[in-house]
């Protein structure tokens, strides 16, 4: 067992990770002067994992949509109590979440690192389902999936994933549904338990004020060693074409809100930090606050500061580029924002352009890194995604202009293009303000 | 943590820093604080965002993000709030400690100069605001107004603080009306600026990774071409008394309904029983061990959310859920039945222990955050003495039972606020 340090020359930091003999991979970023430890214990596995086959067994399992963030939530429990009074005596901040690819279980702790980091060592690796437990949960987790019905930038998502996804799981809502979510059983949560939440599929990473010793110490004793298997993942062909190219849901809103995605080339693997580093600086010259197609977006009145945004979204076997924002015309939107992107293709990108993003996303990556608790999450997903963080600021420091000009020839083509919007269920004059 | 330091930049402006080079940025921000007057709300509270559409050196929206973009990705922000009947108005700059650039710019100072150069000299054409970038931030303000209300979370609470206060001047939205915001001439706004630079309490802060005195000598300068004779006092008007219960129910088209409850304490700043305040609200419905987040969720499985929040400024509680329709009335009963039980004490050692301990957490993590110190320090400007986080910490340690059971007893019930959703299941 070797502990391998990791430094980061440019912003002058260190973290270690070790591969741990139970099958855990652990990362530990000490920050001395930090006032708070933060923690994050995680297993790759998500909402799309809804299908799979274990490498000990013949058969394909289908389960329940929402089951990974339903789990997330029972996990909480165990025969002996729940987490939160435990976590009450530590006085940490304590959380859980669910994405598309993974499951992450947190605290944010000042004081009680240690206690704080037994909990979550333990509590998470002590499944506790009963029937009675998971009828309860229903109610409580109905009522955030009707929240989410309410919120249109959820819908708005969805809608738009839906629109660029034929088969795969990642246009399936994170939470399930309300008829989904009732044929959840204690029987098929300890399935997906002990088949995603074995250590070799997780990671923890602590980062804060506290020294590696603490951390090593405690993973040697909760963790002990897992019998290591391998987990298909089985997802139906996804086919390169989009569904629809717009999608509409009227919603009690007062202004629009739209999404317009563009499907990109997902293959096996991942993308490396150099890929993604090259699509990150795309749409910084393309679509910042200083570039043209902002310019002449906001001076058509067709978009605001404080809600147009882009991301380029990608996971295991999905990736597209998603622009976002509430505007009074999503159609001349997301014409302006094709138009520009052929322009750039045609005209090439300017190297002044080019200068201005990358330091732009080079400041900004290296400011992430005053937090613990977005460090924490950084390397836990990008580890899930065998990527590396400080691999991945230099990455944004060395990329090339011919390396984003690649990039813009393969990415945002208009054929894999769709729109979704959300619009008020009554004209906005006579809508209640 | 590093020491704060405060000083006197003249008559009614003060600064305040905190040097500490373990960031890997600074943080200086400008706050200005006027009483909230339902004729002038609307004009000021576009005006910060006006402010930052454009300097001298860079005259336009494109010019200034460019300009940011290659400082290192550097923010500029303004945002508007309500610090009780207090009108907050911020200007606030993000950016990359020196020490990092790729090239070895000195940010920290070019983005001193600038915040000071768009508050102190905006880029006036013909003596006013000119009309593209006024035009462009009446329509965006309007458009976040808009926005507000589809956040169905947010709408419900804004709606129940307006019909709870709608006698005081909290009562009023932070950007006033939608139809005051359109009424708007650019030279109101210009009246705006001339009023806020001269006459607002303002405070300066300076915050991690940059040299503070240069920021402080930069708008000492500044200052230097204002007369700052005369200064607004803010105060907020505390209800203690309530004369009959408000209740107000709305429908609308959305699947789920949100409840939210109005709740008077008698206790605000600056009295010192605050503290009491905030922490029995942390052990009614601020953690997740709360009575609220116990009962209402976890023991009725009701809602995914039930949280009470303590507005100290002001004076008053929300608790906020989101239910079924026909769960509305059993999760507000339970909801009172809680409070109840604060009242009368009925709450254990390790409640009040684990309470106390979740909100000392959340002091002492402030510190690793600029902007979570800058809101700390700002929302005590108007307390006699100035408390670190620490030292906050360290007073909640001390409350007792009895002054739990004391704040609790002075809650009252004010306005009970429904949004029906009318959608079916």
């Amino acid at each position: 067992m070797s502990l391998q340090t990791i430094t980061g020359k440019r912003v002058g930091d260190t973290y270690y990770k070790l591969e741990h003999p139970s099958g855990l991979t652990v990362f530990i970023y000490p920050k001395e002067n930090s006032n708070s430890t933060y923690a994050v214990f995680g297993t790759k596995y998500g909402s799309v994992d809804n299908q799979f086959r274990r490498s000990d067994e013949d058969t394909v399992h289908t389960v329940p949509e929402g089951i990974a963030h339903f789990l997330e939530h029972k996990l909480f429990e165990s025969e002996d109590g729940d987490a939160f009074a435990r976590y009450s005596k530590t006085g940490a901040s304590a959380n859980a979440y669910t994405s598309f690819d993974m499951t992450c279980y947190l605290f944010s702790s000042t004081e009680n690192v240690e206690a704080s980091l037994e909990i979550l060592l333990d509590f998470v690796q002590s499944p506790y389902f009963t029937e009675q437990t998971v009828q309860k949960e229903q109610g409580i987790i109905g009522q955030e999936i009707r929240m989410y019905d309410d919120d249109p930038q959820w819908r708005v998502m969805f809608n738009l994933l839906g629109a660029l996804y034929h088969t795969h799981p990642v246009k399936i809502d994170i939470a399930g549904t309300v008829e989904s979510i009732s044929h959840i059983t204690p029987e098929l949560l300890y399935q997906c338990y002990h088949t995603f939440y074995d250590l070799h599929n997780m990671a923890l990473c602590v980062a804060g004020n506290i020294d590696k010793e603490t951390v090593l110490r405690l993973v040697d004793r909760y963790c002990k060693p897992a019998e290591p298997f391998a987990v298909d993942r089985v997802f139906e062909e996804e086919p390169r074409s989009i569904v629809k190219n717009k999608v509409t849901q009227a919603l009690s809103v007062a202004t629009p809100l739209f999404q317009f995605g563009f499907k990109e080339e997902a293959g096996k693997n991942r993308k490396t930090v150099k890929e993604l580093a090259a699509v990150e600086l795309l749409l910084e010259i393309l679509a910042s606050e200083g570039s043209p197609l902002f310019r002449e977006l906001q001076q058509s009145n067709l978009i605001n500061e404080s809600s147009f945004s882009y991301e380029f979204f990608e996971g295991p076997g999905y990736a597209s580029v998603i622009f976002a924002g509430e505007s009074k015309n999503p159609d001349k939107v997301a014409q302006s924002i094709v138009k520009e992107v052929n322009r750039l293709r045609n005209e090439g990108i300017p190297k002044e352009d080019f200068e201005r993003a990358k330091k732009a996303i080079y400041g900004r990556n290296v400011a992430a890194l005053n937090s613990p608790e977005t460090i924490a999450n950084c390397i836990i997903a990008l580890s899930f995604s065998n990527r590396e963080l400080f691999e991945y600021i230099d990455a944004l420091a060395e990329i090339t202009l011919e390396e984003v000009t690649a990039s813009l020839q393969t990415h945002m083509l208009e054929k894999y293009a769709a729109l979704s919007v959300v619009e008020p269920i009554i004209p906005m004059e006579e809508s209640k303000q | 943590m590093s020491e704060i330091n405060q000083r006197v930049v003249c008559n009614g402006v003060d600064f305040q820093s905190i040097q500490n080079t373990n960031f890997k940025t600074m943080r200086i921000s400008v706050h200005f604080m006027l009483p909230i007057d339902k004729n002038h709300i609307s004009a000021n509270a576009v005006l910060p965002a006006l402010l930052c559409r454009a300097s001298k050196q860079y005259p336009d929206y494109t010019k200034l993000s460019q300009r940011l973009s290659e400082l290192y990705g550097a923010s500029l922000n303004a945002e508007v709030q309500k610090l009780g009947d207090t009108q907050l108005l911020s200007i606030s700059t993000v950016g990359l400690a020196d020490q990092f650039t790729l090239n070895g710019e000195s940010v920290s100072k070019e983005l001193a100069e600038l915040l000071c150069s768009i508050i102190f000299d905006p880029p006036f054409e013909n003596g006013a605001f000119r009309e593209e970038d006024f035009n462009q931030e009446v329509r965006q303000t309007i458009e976040l107004i808009d926005s507000e209300f589809n956040d169905k979370r947010i709408y419900a609470k804004h709606r129940c603080e307006e019909i709870m206060c709608d006698k005081e001047p909290y009562g009023i939205p932070r950007f006033g009306s939608k139809e005051a915001v359109r009424a708007l001439k650019p030279n109101d706004l210009k009246e705006a600026w001339s009023y806020l630079i001269a006459h607002a309490r303002i405070r300066i802060m300076a915050l991690g990774n940059c040299n503070p005195d240069l920021v402080f000598q930069g708008f000492q300068t500044a200052f230097e071409k204002v007369d700052r004779s005369q200064v607004v006092t803010c105060s907020s008007d505390i209800i203690t008394d309530v004369k009959e219960i408000k209740d107000v129910s709305e429908p609308m088209e959305v699947a789920q309904s949100k409840l939210v409850m109005g709740f008077r304490t008698q206790i605000a700043a600056p009295q010192k029983e605050i503290t009491a305040a905030k922490l029995m609200t942390a052990m009614f419905g601020g953690t997740p061990h709360s009575k609220l987040f116990l009962n209402v969720r976890e023991k009725m499985s009701l809602c995914y959310y039930c949280a009470a929040r303590y507005n100290s400024s002001k004076g008053i509680m929300t608790v906020e859920s989101g239910v079924e329709t026909q769960n509305i009335e059993a999760a507000k009963n339970e909801i009172l039945k809680q409070l109840e039980e604060m009242k009368q004490g009925h709450f254990t050692e390790e409640e009040l222990q684990s309470a106390k301990l979740s909100v000392c957490n959340s002091y002492r993590t402030i510190g690793d955050y600029l902007g979570s110190t800058e809101s700390w320090y700002i929302s005590q400007i108007f307390m006699p003495d100035m408390q670190t986080p620490e030292q906050a910490a360290k007073e909640i340690s001390k409350v007792t039972r009895e002054e739990i059971i004391s704040a609790a007893q002075k809650v009252t019930l004010d306005t009970i606020y429904r949004l029906v959703g009318t959608e079916e299941e």
